[in-house]
């Protein structure tokens, strides 16, 4: 399990509890908002919560965005977005006007649709049953759908991409959990989805 | 630590918390975690965001912290100091500004309305606020009218008669919800057993219920509560005990 661990800090989001979780899991990650470092990581996670567009800003700015797709997309190395963190990775985000994300893969993160019976809240908040293929890496040792913390107002939508989706389904299903290659994504929080969480985090630096 | 009505008791700080009832393993039978300030006088800010630093290296489900919010730069501190949401209780009605500033930096996610509610003695409610010690001039149905807007993620709805009862939910509380109200509602004030979690979680309003009293003073009450609903096919969600899981042996021994 050797290499640098690079959680990325851009200013947005509880990076603290990806330590934790990391920590637990027996990594001691480094974090850093220095394009360098992050160019030179051997896994990379990419957690945050907010505004897509503010955070493309904060990431384009900074050089980190580029650094970024030179780790992942020229170096390939081994990548997990989490929440936002996820959005971003796709090629377009339409929250506040709309942006470009990281481009890692096709897809467009829109707004939970309104509710039409009034029954369904936004945001999406709490744990959901998560169902993924059996070829899964991100879910191995799991036999049934997965529960999953989810805190999110925007979500990725289901297309034909390469790669596995694991879906959930709110008002429709979405992308809960994205793998293609080395790079991995969740639109839940593994570090705040208790063992579970534990396991899909403990799967994804095992791989 | 307060409860009891909101007259204060001193049940024990972090440490004895840890040392008395096993945290770490208490905190595997929640879906979430609520963290606040309630100290009355002047805050020791530098000593609750270590507290909260402390609690959420071990606490792997959300975290909402607050208690004393006035600024976004302090929200911004308690979500760098390991909580996932911030609540915010007398900012809801004297500071709105505050509300929707919190909301636009961070999400509308990231904020989580309390009110404190207390019975008028003639079947309405008022809302107090700064730890339960102003009451506001307020009705709360038209205090809480504002915030159907949309400026709060989720609202925690905490009766004072019932705090720290165990005597069960007051349900009347939620009258005070503005009609259509879309936001998801955490209940709290009064859950004394796993059978008022169960009544809580069966009423359509609710999307939540919380507790201090179980936490606080019953041991492993609430992992008993947790597995007594789950037993009666409670909608909960389900993860492995912390005890039946391994994970692969990595360089950094866990803390």
């Amino acid at each position: 399990m050797g290499g640098n661990h690079v959680i990325v800090d851009y200013g947005m989001g509880n990076l603290h509890s990806v330590v934790s979780a990391l920590r637990y899991l027996g990594v001691d990650p480094l974090v850093s908002g220095d394009p360098a470092v992050v160019e030179g990581a051997d896994v990379l996670v990419l957690p945050g919560v907010g505004s897509f567009r503010k955070a493309m800003g904060k990431l384009e700015t900074s050089g980190l965005a580029d650094a970024m797709r030179e780790a992942v997309l020229a170096k390939k190395r081994k990548v997990i977005g989490i929440c936002l963190g996820q959005q971003l990775m796709a090629e377009y985000g339409t929250e506040e006007g709309g942006a470009h994300g990281l481009g890692f893969f096709p897809g467009i993160v829109d707004r939970i649709p309104a509710p039409a019976s009034g029954t369904l809240k936004v945001p999406h908040v709490g744990f959901n049953k998560v169902r993924f293929e059996a070829e899964s890496r991100l879910f191995r040792g799991f036999d049934s759908p997965v529960d999953c913390y989810f805190v999110h107002s925007y979500r990725l939508e289901v297309q034909d991409r390469p790669g596995l989706s694991a879906l959930c389904d709110y008002g429709g299903d979405f992308v809960a959990a994205y793998e293609h290659e080395h790079i991995f994504c969740a639109q839940f929080h593994p570090e705040k989805s208790q063992t579970n969480g534990l396991r899909i985090l403990s799967n994804f630096l095992s791989v | 630590m307060l409860s009891r009505n909101f007259r204060l008791q001193k049940v024990g700080n972090l440490s004895w918390l840890q040392q008395n009832y096993n945290f770490a393993n208490v905190a595997f039978f929640i879906d979430e975690l609520i963290v606040l300030d309630v100290s009355r006088g002047a805050r020791d800010r530098e000593a609750f965001l270590a507290a909260l630093t402390q609690i959420s290296a071990g606490c792997f489900a959300p975290i909402a912290a607050g208690g004393g919010i006035d600024s976004v730069d302090y929200a911004r501190q308690l979500l760098r100091s390991g909580a996932d949401k911030v609540v915010l209780n007398s900012a809801l009605f004297v500071q709105t500004d505050l509300v929707t500033e919190i909301a636009a930096e961070f999400g509308q996610q990231c904020v989580v309305g309390s009110v404190d509610l207390k019975q008028d003695g003639v079947g309405g409610y008022d809302v107090f606020i700064g730890n339960g010690a102003r009451k506001l001039g307020v009705r709360a149905a038209e205090a809480l009218a504002w915030h159907k807007a949309g400026s709060v993620g989720e609202i925690y709805l905490n009766c004072i008669d019932r705090d720290g009862t165990g005597q069960g939910f007051d349900f009347g509380t939620l009258d005070v919800l503005p009609g259509n109200w879309n936001i998801p509602v955490i209940m709290a004030g009064g859950v004394g057993n796993a059978r008022h979690f169960a009544e809580g979680l069966a009423n359509p309003c609710i999307d939540a219920v919380a507790t201090a009293h179980l936490f606080n003073f019953v041991g492993d009450g609430l992992m008993k509560a947790r597995h007594a609903l789950l037993d009666e096919g409670m909608q909960l969600a389900e993860w492995p005990d912390i005890g039946a899981v391994n994970f692969p042996k990595r360089g950094v021994s866990a803390t």
